[in-house]
């Protein structure tokens, strides 16, 4: 191929060692700068600053925002409705997952309402979670719980399934009754599935809040969003949109990173 | 005289099959109970025979159809026009540098956006019709199509490309006898990562900027107190998020016959 030049192996050797990574760093960043540059220029000229506000009139207002405490109450909030949500998700997630996993009658009283809420888009239960709770923090705590329950249940039932029956076998052997195999052989073995639910889980968890919020709530980053968006403010609208994009990337990587540190046995 | 065996079934998988949907039925009755005496209040549980009733009024004056019709038709352009532009960008990223290096960062920032709440931008935007939905639900579906396409086409077999480029095939050819059937599989698990997303889309977008839809249909039951059409709705959307599955299933099997 004639891009067999263009290789940043060759660029980066040309270059002393101290400085190649964040010439590298540069380098592969160098796309996201031109995207916003030219959002930048064509802002104000070819389409309308109101319509596309300067990313960098956003980002000032974005920090200014954080800074100024105004966000703040709305992502605590925000936060504090997907930490119970994906808090609970887990915590019935992986009993439901393991229970149906290891004990038969569980699983034949569970597995048709799995199958019903499967295909339902959780969002679409925001109208139904308004009739019962109203409008406010328990619905979206709701939604973001049924949001993040299938990924956790899946994870953790095909873990607990595919469990090395060695594992339990010698359990046995060394006498540990059967109630003791769930909690000291079974989850300990089943965990870094879990995890993985659980990663899956939380982008689906910003999305399930963002939801309920824009459609049933008078506080929160999601009705932020949606306020500025009504009274014009759109600069402040585009603003928040970046501090929710933002919490949600480092809640990923944060995640990622935790995990990598405390699964080491894997 | 055996009945199940007349219609060609064995005694066990009836058997089977009741246990796994006893609990339904049994929640069933019990929510027609419940209701029916009264022991809920009928704004929040109204009794299930209602319900039934007017998802069937419904479904007979053609309101229905004529909404999920609208729900269909947006959430499907969009996952179309994502489709066409992901795998795109996603196979010419995976075996074209200077595509790969433009366009590798720019998905590692655009795919954990929240989508949904670009709903007030794209309102503003494109206004609430039509167009707003299925623009979103295309940069919504875009995403997980565009890596799934370029990660399943980085991780074909270079002997094939090699053997194919030994015997002559040029580039173009390459590209669309070769690289893009054997990564088929993968983007088209993206497509499917990419479907309930069009419909998260959609359904939210319909029950925040209105305009007809099933998320309308359901939202409107709510603000009307009608709580019978919001549970009715809800059986809708979960037909159509059902066959819409099933669908796209079935359509992986009928595309990958040789897998």
């Amino acid at each position: 191929m004639s891009y067999a030049d263009f290789r940043l192996e060759t660029v980066a050797e040309t270059i002393p060692n101290p400085f190649r990574r964040v010439v590298r760093f540069v380098f592969e960043w160098i796309p996201i700068a031109i995207v916003a540059g030219l959002w930048e220029l064509a802002s104000g000229t070819i389409v309308s600053s109101e319509i596309l506000p300067p990313p960098s009139a956003v980002f000032a207002v974005s920090w200014e925002l954080l800074v100024s405490g105004r966000l703040l109450p709305h992502l605590q909030v925000s936060l504090y409705r997907i930490g119970v949500g994906l808090g609970l998700s887990i915590v019935v997630g992986v009993a439901l997952g393991v229970g149906m996993a290891r004990v038969k009658p569980i699983e034949n009283f569970f597995e048709v309402f799995l199958a019903l809420i499967y295909p339902v888009p959780k969002a679409a239960l925001v109208p139904l979670a308004i009739l019962w709770l109203g409008v406010g923090t328990e619905t979206a705590i709701l939604i973001v719980f049924l949001a993040c329950l299938l990924p956790i249940v899946l994870n953790s039932y095909n873990a607990a399934r595919n469990v090395d029956r060695n594992l339990i076998w010698s359990a046995r052997m060394m006498g540990m009754p059967a109630w003791k195999l769930p909690i000291k052989v079974v989850v300990p073995a089943t965990i870094p599935s879990i995890l993985t639910g659980i990663r899956q889980a939380i982008p689906i968890a910003f999305i399930a809040l963002v939801s309920a919020e824009l459609i049933a709530s008078n506080r929160g980053v999601g009705f932020e969003i949606l306020r500025h968006g009504q009274i014009g403010n759109y600069t402040s609208m585009f603003a928040v949109l970046v501090v929710i994009s933002g919490t949600a990337f480092v809640a990923v990587r944060g995640y990622e990173w935790l995990e990598r540190r405390v699964v080491t046995w894997t | 005289m055996d009945v199940t065996r007349t219609v060609g079934l064995d005694r066990n998988d009836v058997i089977a099959a009741a246990k796994s949907i006893y609990s339904l039925v049994l929640l069933l009755l019990l929510w027609e109970f419940v209701a029916q005496y009264d022991m809920v209040h009928s704004y929040f549980l109204p009794p299930l025979s209602d319900v039934l009733a007017t998802f069937y009024e419904l479904t007979a004056d053609g309101t229905m159809l004529e909404h999920a019709y609208l729900t269909f038709r947006r959430a499907m352009a969009g996952l179309l026009l994502a489709c066409l532009l992901g795998i795109v960008v996603g196979v010419l990223a995976a075996r074209n540098r200077i595509m790969g290096w433009f366009w590798d960062p720019i998905i590692e920032v655009g795919y954990p956006v929240p989508v949904i709440a670009l709903v007030p931008v794209f309102m503003f935007w494109f206004g609430t019709g039509d167009l707003s939905k299925i623009m979103l639900v295309a940069v919504g579906c875009f995403w997980p199509v565009a890596i799934n396409a370029r990660n399943a086409t980085r991780e074909v077999d270079e002997n094939l490309v090699w053997s194919a480029r030994m015997m002559g095939t040029s580039d173009r050819r390459l590209l669309r006898r070769v690289v893009v059937p054997a990564a088929a599989p993968g983007i088209i698990s993206g497509v499917q990562i990419a479907l309930p997303i069009a419909l998260i889309v959609t359904f939210v977008f319909e029950m925040v900027a209105g305009g007809g839809g099933l998320g309308h249909l359901e939202i409107q039951g709510v603000r009307s107190f009608e709580s019978a059409q919001v549970y009715a709705s809800l059986i809708a959307i979960m037909i159509v998020g059902f066959t819409l599955d099933r669908g796209l299933r079935y359509l992986r099997g009928r595309l990958l016959v040789w897998t």
